[in-house]
């Protein structure tokens, strides 16, 4: 009696199991496909069975990290990952109204930009959208972005980091300038400080004091989670 | 220590590690980049010549005897006489006197020159003071002298060029009039470039560098291709070295196509038949170097890609080995023992026939 | 940093040979060996004296090819490259632009 009992019980357990990790699946497989409509009845679907902030979490973010996987890879291009946060975005959207009241707390909030002088845009794009899509409130003042515009942004948000990206040696110097405005503006205890861009390295980063430097957007993600999380 | 060599890191600083430390990050380096790119892995006798090249004990390394390769010429004489807070030094010269350093003093196989923005787009304006140069140096000089520029697609978006800029369009999610950007780009860029070296053939120039296609994207890459295209069409002696931008080609675009060929996410095996189909007679691959991994590490990567690159051409492979790539340090004055290190791990292992 | 390069691996350029084998690598599409063996034969030495900055200089001297210290009377510039066309029997536009000027 007693096997079939436990057996019945395992057997049953793996069934919900199975069934929740198959909605998560479909949930990622939607993001990935970067197809709104898809993402969108398979939120519909998962609805029913799972909680709004696991269906985000479990479902949609992983999604989106699989399409950041990808995009690294050169699976993947930047198209389709801002297709894939439109998509997403959307899916959060129909959520709303589920998430329970303790989900509203406010987001940990980044302020992104490329220096003052600086053109380049894409690779801090990328890494907005990233860090978007891990749950974080990112406001990204652009590129060729002057250290009053950083630090204007940064009070009106109340900004929890700030993301500096200079993609020349010429530049890279713009990162320090803005560090510098947050300790004069008394900022710069509360607002962690992350840097990247190509010339950008672990010893420039801990050279002007920066909390931390990202090589790429998936590591941007996991290092504004190891802080700010 | 006894049992520990210097190496170092991608940033350049220097580190000490044990023989099994190197030889884990050598397997490693070279596993990320077949992984990657979907070609073998360093071999046993290959990483065990790499790992030997590294924990060599003196600064300096060198090929044997026999074994040299001609060492090409980027970003013109801007090394000379670049003063913008870049890797130039500053010295107050003449493009002229620059391209003849390099010859006379320096011993470089070959010679670019280029203006101090190293853009294609903005030598529109000053053409002929680039085919006054051009003129100067060829009556002057022996070693082979290109046009080197960058195509540099980035200069075609606001707010320095027409089109609107597809980064803020695809945050806007305008993912149609984004790549429409991109073409149009695209096809002024290959307009203008051909333009640019039809002007600096008539007065001699032995042909053109495109160097760093692919920063701004595929879009760079198309412009390129076609450029080069139209370039070996109309001038077939004319000399073209395709120089990449990185080791996988970002897909700004994602669905451009050179003859038939999807553009986006090409690593360096792939990129070269393309390179050579649309006539370029040199093709310089690209690793970068990732500044938080040692210089095993980013070595033993950048020879794998390197490696299947010169294996899939057929036209000479001078790997790219500046600042940042090719398993050099990002540092702007690399330190001699890993650039060294790293030239006869590429002629010794990866196979290239020209830096 | 590319004197380190040309230390570690370069054929030096015109101090020995290093121009006359790129040029055959941008004018022929050859690749590493095949383009030493070419110029190797044209100059009629081993491939492993193209980087010998002892037996090249002797040998550019005589050939009139360009020599790197400036050595008076010897041929440079474009007269460099007319003779270096001669010897490894391939076009060089500037010197086929200065042919059209001179008629």
């Amino acid at each position: 009696m007693c096997f079939f009992y436990s057996s019945t019980i395992e057997l049953f357990k793996e069934v919900v199991t199975t069934t929740k990790e198959e909605l998560y699946k479909e949930l990622s497989d939607a993001i990935v496909s970067c197809k709104k409509d898809q993402v969108l009845a398979a939120v519909e679907k998962a609805r029913g069975e799972l909680e709004a902030p696991d269906i985000i979490e479990n479902g949609l973010a992983a999604g989106m990290n699989e399409v950041g996987t990808l995009f690294e890879r050169g699976k993947l291009f930047l198209p389709h990952v801002m297709m894939a946060a439109e998509a997403m975005q959307a899916g959060v959207d129909e959520l709303k109204d589920d998430m329970p009241e303790s989900s509203n707390k406010a987001a940990s909030v980044i302020v992104n930009g490329t220096v003052e002088g600086d053109v380049h845009d894409i690779g801090k794009a990328i890494v907005s959208t990233m860090l978007q899509t891990s749950g974080f409130e990112v406001y990204d003042i652009g590129r060729d972005a002057p250290v009053a515009d950083f630090i204007a942004k940064i009070k009106e948000t109340n900004a929890n980091m700030v993301g500096i990206s200079a993609l020349m040696t010429t530049t890279l110097p713009g990162q320090k300038e803005v560090i510098e405005a947050l300790e004069e503006e008394g900022l710069r205890d509360k607002v962690k400080v992350m840097v990247g861009g190509a010339p950008a390295t672990n010893a420039w980063a801990n050279k002007i004091g920066a909390d931390c430097y990202a090589e790429n957007a998936t590591e941007a993600v996991n290092k504004a989670k190891e802080l700010l999380l | 220590m006894a049992n520990e060599y210097f190496v170092r890191m991608g940033d350049g600083e220097r580190i000490s590690m044990t023989k099994e430390q190197i030889i884990a990050d050598l397997q490693e380096g070279s596993a990320d980049a077949a992984d990657l790119g979907d070609i073998p892995e360093l071999s046993g006798d290959e990483l065990d010549k790499l790992a030997d090249i590294i924990m060599d004990s003196n600064r300096i390394v060198s090929v044997e005897p026999g074994m040299e390769i001609p060492v090409t010429h980027d970003i013109g004489s801007i090394r000379i006489d670049g003063d913008q807070g870049n890797s130039g030094v500053g010295i107050p010269a003449s493009r002229l006197v620059g391209c003849m350093m390099h010859e006379r003093g320096f011993g470089a196989d070959t010679m670019e020159l280029g203006h101090i923005d190293y853009s294609f787009k903005p030598v529109k304006p000053v053409i002929a003071q680039e085919c006054q140069t051009m003129e100067s140096c060829q009556q002057n000089m022996t070693v082979p002298l290109l046009y080197g520029a960058m195509p540099n697609l980035g200069l075609y978006y606001t707010p320095d060029g027409p089109f609107e800029n597809p980064g803020d369009l695809m945050k806007a999610f305008k993912i149609n009039e984004a790549r429409e950007s991109i073409e149009h780009a695209g096809d002024h860029a290959t307009r203008d470039i051909t333009w640019i070296m039809q002007h600096l053939q008539k007065v001699g120039c032995d042909g053109v560098n495109f160097d760093t296609i692919g920063a701004a994207g595929d879009g760079d890459v198309y412009a390129s291709l076609y450029a080069m295209k139209a370039l070996r069409e109309e001038f077939p002696n004319i000399y073209i070295e395709a120089g990449m931008a990185g080791e996988c080609t970002l897909g700004m675009h994602g669905e451009l196509e050179f003859e038939g060929n999807v553009l986006a996410g090409l690593w360096p095996h792939e990129q070269v038949p393309l390179a050579e189909e649309a006539g370029a007679n040199m093709f310089g691959p690209v690793c970068n170097t990732n500044t938080s991994k040692s210089s095993a590490w980013n070595l033993a990567r950048s020879v794998t890609f390197t490696k299947a690159a010169v294996e899939a051409s057929n036209i000479p492979c001078h790997v790219d080995m500046g600042m940042g790539v090719g398993g050099i340090p990002m540092f702007e004055t690399p330190p001699i023992d890993a650039v060294t290190r790293a030239s006869k791990a590429m002629v010794e292992i990866a196979g290239v026939d020209g830096i | 940093m590319p004197i380190s390069h040309i230390m570690a691996s370069g054929l030096t350029g015109m101090r020995a040979a290093g121009d006359l084998v790129a040029r055959m690598q941008f004018s022929e599409d050859m690749r590493i060996n095949e383009a030493k063996d070419y110029v190797s034969k044209k100059l009629g030495v081993e491939a492993i004296d193209l980087g010998d900055e002892y037996v090249m200089r002797e040998i550019r001297e005589e050939l009139d090819i360009g020599v790197l210290t400036s050595v008076p009377g010897c041929a440079k510039g474009i007269a460099s490259k007319m003779n270096i066309e001669k010897l490894l029997d391939i076009e060089i536009n500037c010197c086929d632009k200065f042919r059209e000027i001179t008629g």
